[in-house]
């Protein structure tokens, strides 16, 4: 029979994850939004957060040679309590956040001890990030056209990327380019590209509609020069031509935990809404409009416990290291939809009040939307899944 | 930490109840539905497996069963389950396993009234032709009757292999009352359990059928489920089947703890009622004209779903149980849940 329970060793987790949560990361991410400003990299929080071990939920562990692996599951349920208490802070949070899978899996020996020393540094925050999404390419992955020219005992890029998550404050940026934009996915090849780096420009905060806490960022490389031992995985590992499949095993090794992040911010819609409607009006008294608030309350509740089910089950295989590509997009697709409805209903149950800027419900209505966005659109995590039931091609 | 697996043995049953369904039920569809029943030699050889409603399986074991016969025809599996949905109730009122068809009624209109150790109501349908014992649960007590009911045969939108028909008590004696919250409650959620477990098996039915016949039908020049339209849609199918699963699973396994089961149990009929309700039309479409003809299932699966859906008290009550608790239903990571 299936078990759900949690488990002793992770409810110490949740419980420093909800002080944290409490005390820091939920006010943070409200005054951010107010402020319209991601939280300064310099923010004490940071430093304290770094200090005490919690770096992203998303950061991937290095791999023990032994015992049960349950990284996967501790990080769903992670993923999902950090974002119930504000998911821009959790994607704020010192780590190697999406840089990290790239590192770990591509990496040669010496490139993750030299990239990751400055991660065991516990007294100053550390960030990593991932850039690949461009002006011009986003879902359709392929199509990137930052260019990566060897040049002695270098490589030279150019090009711009967009949407990058915490790259101005990263301590360096796994960078997509293209050896040949015609060879489509087997041109690509991936640079740590260290803060510094002379050609890395023009770099500046976008402006979102929600998910203020953390900073999303533009740059620019511009006869950007790194050198030959920063290609991730070295020159090898590309002419094994793996180069697409590495950014896309990153992809696989996030979507339960992006969908549990979803289900977080649905579940917080959920206690918000369910709290005001349990203040403000007399659920037992027989007015139509009270048993409509019952049931969209309901009605969230079962989906958003229908969505950290299929994040479970999708997180579970990976532990098992059992396909789970249908399953993780699954589960991806179906709570980014789910948490779309539950923070409408929560707007709804509120009435009027909920629209208003300081119902905390209409800032989760906003945040909520990149949830289908990132990581893989829903109509993407839908293409995934009919290729493995169908054969759909492409 | 959370484990979402078989067990060996769970694997084993639920293999088992495939091969049945494929082997015993699938060849006969049409014929158990005209038929309005299954063969006698069907259900003695299905009881012989020990996985009909009366063995104690636990509530999870019986899920996987119910889902793998529902998945060929939800109708015969109701009528190979005797006692089936009844059995909660039968076990709580300690009255062991009926001798025959066992029927559910969620007397949501106040039609049936009991005064002097007697039951007098009637029900517009019953999915049975013949029973052996008559549950009729209100909402603070449930009624158990083993005679003095009248059967007109009708016909019924679906699951016809189980019979149909409008039930008469006419001062019935009550052969026992349930009264005690807990367990009345726990034998509700057994039900809708059951129910939701029927329904993800129908479901499952539907999509796995149409999935098969998109890819070898082709339009425009290419299997039509490569056209993104209904790409997408098997892939929503797919999903809706797994997550009604999942809720079907998550109540049968509160009721193996000992939970009321409350809450999970209404969620997940209500889940599975919305999820097979898009998957049973769905299917249909994805066949176009062909799935609208007695040729292909689907249109079985597409009416079995939406009779199924209204068992019991189906959905509407369901939705309405989780709603009365809602407000107090918390969802955070509490300690050893």
């Amino acid at each position: 029979m299936i078990d759900l329970s949690i488990g002793r060793d992770l409810e110490t987790w949740l419980d420093q994850v909800r002080r944290l949560g409490r005390d820091y990361l939920r006010p943070l991410g409200i005054e951010a939004d107010r402020r319209h400003e991601p939280v300064p990299p310099d923010h004490p929080f940071f430093a304290l957060a770094w200090r005490m071990g919690l770096g992203q939920p998303l950061g991937v562990e290095e791999r023990s040679a032994s015992g049960p692996r349950n990284g996967a599951r501790r990080g769903v349920v992670l993923a999902e309590e950090m974002s119930y208490w504000d998911r821009g802070m959790s994607v704020a949070m010192p780590g190697l956040g999406l840089g990290g899978p790239p590192l770990l899996t591509m990496g040669t020996p010496e490139q993750k001890e030299r990239f990751l020393a400055p991660f065991r540094d516990r007294e100053q925050p550390h960030w990593a990030a991932f850039g690949m999404t461009e002006p011009g390419a986003g879902s359709d992955v392929a199509a990137i056209q930052t260019t990566a020219r060897r040049d002695g005992d270098g490589w030279v890029l150019n090009g711009a990327k967009t949407f990058i998550s915490n790259s101005m404050r990263a301590d360096w940026i796994v960078v997509w380019a293209t050896v040949d934009r015609a060879a489509g996915r087997a041109g690509h090849r991936a640079f740590i590209v260290e803060r510094g780096t002379p050609g890395l420009e023009d770099m500046r905060y976008e402006h979102k509609m929600g998910l203020i806490a953390y900073e999303s960022s533009s740059f620019t490389l511009r006869d950007c020069r790194v050198p030959v031992a920063n290609l991730l995985g070295g020159e090898r590992y590309y002419a094994e031509r793996a180069g697409f499949k590495g950014a896309m095993k990153s992809f696989n090794a996030t979507r339960p935990a992006i969908a549990a992040m979803a289900v977080g911010i649905a579940r917080a819609a959920y206690d918000a809404a369910r709290d005001f409607a349990r203040a403000h009006y007399a659920l037992d008294r027989p007015i139509p409009r009270y048993q409509r608030v019952r049931e969209k309350l309901a009605r969230m509740a079962r989906k958003i416990e229908g969505g950290r089910l299929l994040c479970w089950r999708a997180a579970y295989l990976a532990d098992v290291e059992q396909p789970n590509e249908i399953e993780a997009s699954m589960a991806k697709a179906f709570a980014a939809g789910m948490a779309q409805e539950a923070t409408g209903l929560a707007v709804e149950i509120l009435g009027d009040a909920g629209v208003t800027a300081d119902a905390y419900v209409e800032k989760l209505y906003r945040d909520v939307k990149a949830m289908d966005i990132v990581e893989g659109t829903g109509q993407i995590q839908r293409l995934v899944i009919a290729r493995r039931l169908v054969g759909l091609p492409g | 930490m959370f484990t979402l697996a078989l067990s060996d043995e769970e694997r084993l049953i639920q293999e088992t109840a495939r091969r049945f369904a494929r082997d015993r039920l699938l060849p006969g569809l049409r014929a158990h539905e005209r038929a309005r029943g299954v063969p006698p030699e069907v259900v003695r050889e299905f009881a012989g497996l020990g996985l009909a409603g009366g063995e104690d399986l636990g509530a999870f074991v019986r899920a996987l069963v119910l889902e793998e016969l529902a998945a060929v025809d939800p109708g015969a599996a109701l009528a190979l389950d005797a006692p089936g949905l009844a059995q909660p109730l039968l076990d709580a009122a300690g009255l062991g396993a009926a001798a025959g068809r066992g029927v559910v009624i969620e007397d949501v209109e106040g039609r049936f009234h009991a005064r002097d150790g007697r039951l007098a109501g009637e029900h517009p349908w019953v999915p049975a032709d013949a029973i052996a014992v008559t549950a009729v649960l209100h909402p603070g007590c449930a009624f158990v009757v083993c005679e003095g009911w009248r059967l007109t045969p009708i016909a019924a939108c679906g699951l016809e292999a189980a019979g149909a028909s409008r039930l008469l008590l006419d001062d019935a004696p009550i052969a026992a009352t349930l009264e005690d919250p807990r367990a009345l409650a726990r034998a509700r959620a057994g039900i809708r359990t059951a129910v939701g477990a029927l329904l993800v098996g129908a479901a499952r039915g539907a999509h796995e059928y149409a999935m098969r016949y998109a890819t070898e039908r082709t339009a425009f020049g290419r299997p039509i489920a490569h056209h993104q339209a209904l790409a997408f849609l098997i892939a929503d199918l797919a999903t809706a089947v797994d997550v009604a699963r999942l809720a079907v699973w998550r109540a049968a396994a509160a009721l193996d703890r000992g939970e009321s089961g409350e809450w999970e149990a209404a969620s997940a009929l209500a889940e599975a009622a919305e999820q097979a309700l898009l998957v049973g039309p769905s299917a249909v479409q994805i066949l176009g004209g062909h799935g609208f003809m007695k040729d292909h299932p689907v249109e079985k699966w597409m009416r079995d779903i939406r009779t199924l859906a209204s068992l019991a008290g189906g959905r509407d009550e369901a939705e309405l149980a989780a709603a009365a608790l809602a407000p107090e239903h918390e969802m955070g990571f509490a300690r050893g849940r």
